[in-house]
C-alpha cells in the first residue's frame, strides 16, 4: 500500500480518457439527444398545431352546415311560395278563361238563336205574303205593304 | 515457494499489488545492475518509480470499457430519427443523470469539459467499484494459474500461483484513488488560473480570512484548505472501498478456516454484504463525480467571498 508512481500514471490515463470522452465519445451523444429533443418538441407542437387547425376546420365546417341548412330552408320557403303562387296563377287564369268561353258560346248561341228567329220570321212573312198574294191576287205587294209586313214579323 | 495457508498469508495476499518498478543493486564484487522487475521480494528496492500492475490494468481496462461501450452505444443509431433501444437507451440516461447534476452544481457557467469528465469519472468509478462485487479469490486465483503456467519457468520469482500478486479492485489502491483526484485538483488549479486570472487566485489564497496584515497565516489556512480537498476526496473513495473489499475478505476466511455452519454462515453474510455493497459502490462513485463537479464550480466562481 506504499505511494508510488501508479499515482503518477493514474492520474495522466485519467486525463487521457477524459479528454478521449470529451472529444470523441460525448459530442455525438449529446448532439444526438438534443436534435431527438427538439424533434420531439417540435412534433408535439406541430401536433397541437393540427389539433387546433383540427378544431378551426371543425368549427368552420359547423359554420358552413348550419348556413347550408338555413339556404336550403329559405330556397325551400321561396319554392313552395312559388309553387302556389303559380298554381294560384293558373287556377284563376283558367277560371277567367272558361268564363270567357262560357260568355262567348253563349253570345253565340243567342247570336244564332235571333239569326234563326229573324230567318223563320222572314220565312214566314214571306209565306204569308205569298199565300195571302195567292189569295188576294194582285193586290197586295210586297212593296205596298212593306210597313204592315214588318209590324207583323215584330209580332211573329 | 509454497507458503503455508494462513489468516495472515491470505489477507496479506489479497491486500498486495503485483508491483512492478525498476531496480538497482549493488552486487558482491560492486558491480551495478539495475533492472526491470515485477518480483515481490524487490517492492521495497524500488523507491517511487514502482507501478502497481494490477491496478493500472484494470484501471485502464475498465476504462476502455467504459470509452468503447459508450461509443458503440451511439454510433449504431446515427443521428435522431430512430428511437434509441438497449445500450443506447443506458449511454443516454447515463448522460442525462450527469447532466442533470452538472446542471444543479454548475449553473450558468458552461465548460464543455466538466459534463464529459463528470461522465467519465463517475461511469468509470462505478466500474472499478462493481470490481468488489466479484468473489475475492476468483481472478487472482485465476490470474494466479495462468501466470504460473505462462511464466512459471522462465521467470524466477513465479513459484507457484500463490507467488502471483493480483489485486483486482483499483479503487482499493490509494495511488488510483489519489492518482484522479490529483488530476482533478490539476484541473481546478487550471480553470483556477484561466477562469479568475492569476491575480484573483492568489488573493484568494492570501487574503482571506484576516485580510492583508496576515498574509503568511492566511495562506497557511487557505492551503490546508486547498490542499485537504483532493486528498479527502481520493481517500474518501478509498477507504469505503478498502474497508469494503476487507470485509469481503474476512467472510470469505469464515468459508476456509472454520466449520461448516460457520461456513454457511458466511456465504449468507456474503450475500447481505454484497447486496449492502452494491450501495456503496454506486454512492461512492456519485460522491466522487458530484464532488468533482464542485471543486471545479469553484474553480469557476469568479466573485469574492
Amino acid at each position: 500500500m506504499n505511494i508510488n508512481a501508479t499515482l503518477l500514471a493514474q492520474a495522466v490515463v485519467m486525463i487521457v480518457f477524459v479528454a478521449i470522452c470529451w472529444k470523441y465519445v460525448y459530442p455525438p451523444i449529446l448532439a444526438t439527444m438534443q436534435e431527438r429533443e427538439k424533434k420531439i418538441s417540435d412534433g408535439l407542437e406541430a401536433a397541437k398545431k393540427a389539433d387546433d387547425s383540427l378544431e378551426e376546420a371543425k368549427l368552420a365546417f359547423d359554420k358552413e352546415l348550419d348556413k347550408a341548412k338555413a339556404d336550403a330552408a329559405e330556397i325551400l320557403e321561396k319554392a313552395n311560395n312559388r309553387a302556389s303562387q303559380i298554381v294560384n296563377d293558373a287556377s284563376s287564369k283558367a277560371e277567367a278563361e272558361a268564363e270567357k268561353i262560357l260568355t262567348a258560346a253563349a253570345t253565340n248561341i243567342e247570336n244564332e238563336t235571333n239569326k234563326a228567329k229573324e230567318e223563320l220570321r222572314q220565312q214566314m212573312s214571306d209565306i204569308i205574303i205569298e199565300t195571302t198574294q195567292k189569295i188576294l191576287g194582285d193586290e197586295v205587294s210586297k212593296e205596298k205593304h212593306e210597313a204592315i209586313l214588318k209590324k207583323a214579323a215584330e209580332e211573329l | 515457494m509454497a507458503k503455508e495457508l494462513t489468516t495472515e498469508s491470505y489477507i496479506d495476499h489479497h491486500l498486495t499489488n503485483l508491483t512492478c518498478g525498476h531496480v538497482g543493486i549493488n552486487e558482491d564484487a560492486g558491480i551495478y545492475k539495475s533492472f526491470w522487475t515485477c518480483d515481490p521480494y524487490m517492492v521495497d528496492k524500488m523507491g517511487f518509480w514502482a507501478f502497481h500492475v494490477d491496478s493500472l490494468f484494470w484501471s485502464v481496462f475498465l476504462g476502455g470499457i467504459f470509452l468503447f461501450f459508450f461509443k458503440k452505444g451511439m454510433s449504431k443509431n446515427k443521428g435522431a430519427n430512430i428511437a434509441p433501444t438497449g445500450l443506447q437507451n443506458f449511454v443516454e440516461m447515463c448522460i442525462e443523470f450527469v447532466e442533470d447534476n452538472v446542471q444543479s452544481l454548475f449553473g450558468s457557467v458552461r465548460n464543455t469539459l466538466i459534463a464529459p469528465l463528470a461522465l467519465t469519472v463517475f461511469v468509470w468509478i462505478l466500474l472499478m467499484n462493481l470490481m468488489d462485487l466479484v468473489p475475492v479469490d476468483f481472478l487472482p486465483v485465476l490470474a494466479g494459474h495462468i501466470a504460473y503456467a505462462v511464466a512459471g519457468d522462465s521467470v524466477s520469482w513465479i513459484t507457484g500461483p500463490e507467488s502471483f500478486y493480483f489485486k483486482v479492485v483499483p479503487t482499493t489502491d490509494p495511488n488510483i484513488t489519489l492518482g484522479m483526484a490529483f488530476a482533478v485538483f490539476v484541473l481546478t488549479i487550471y480553470y483556477s488560473i484561466t477562469v479568475k486570472g492569476p491575480k484573483a487566485f492568489i488573493a484568494e489564497l492570501t487574503l482571506h480570512p484576516f485580510g492583508k496584515w496576515l498574509i503568511p497565516v492566511n495562506f497557511v489556512l487557505e492551503m490546508v484548505n486547498f490542499i485537504a480537498k483532493p486528498i479527502s476526496l481520493g481517500l474518501r473513495l478509498f477507504g469505503n472501498l478498502y474497508a469494503g473489499e476487507m470485509i469481503f475478505i474476512l467472510i470469505a476466511l469464515m468459508l476456509f478456516f472454520s466449520s461448516v455452519p460457520i461456513g454457511i454462515m458466511g456465504f449468507g453474510l456474503h450475500l447481505v454484504w454484497a447486496l449492502f455493497h452494491i450501495l456503496i459502490v454506486a454512492l461512492q462513485a456519485f460522491i466522487f463525480m458530484a464532488l468533482t463537479i464542485a471543486y471545479l464550480a469553484m474553480a469557476h466562481e469568479t466573485e469574492e467571498h
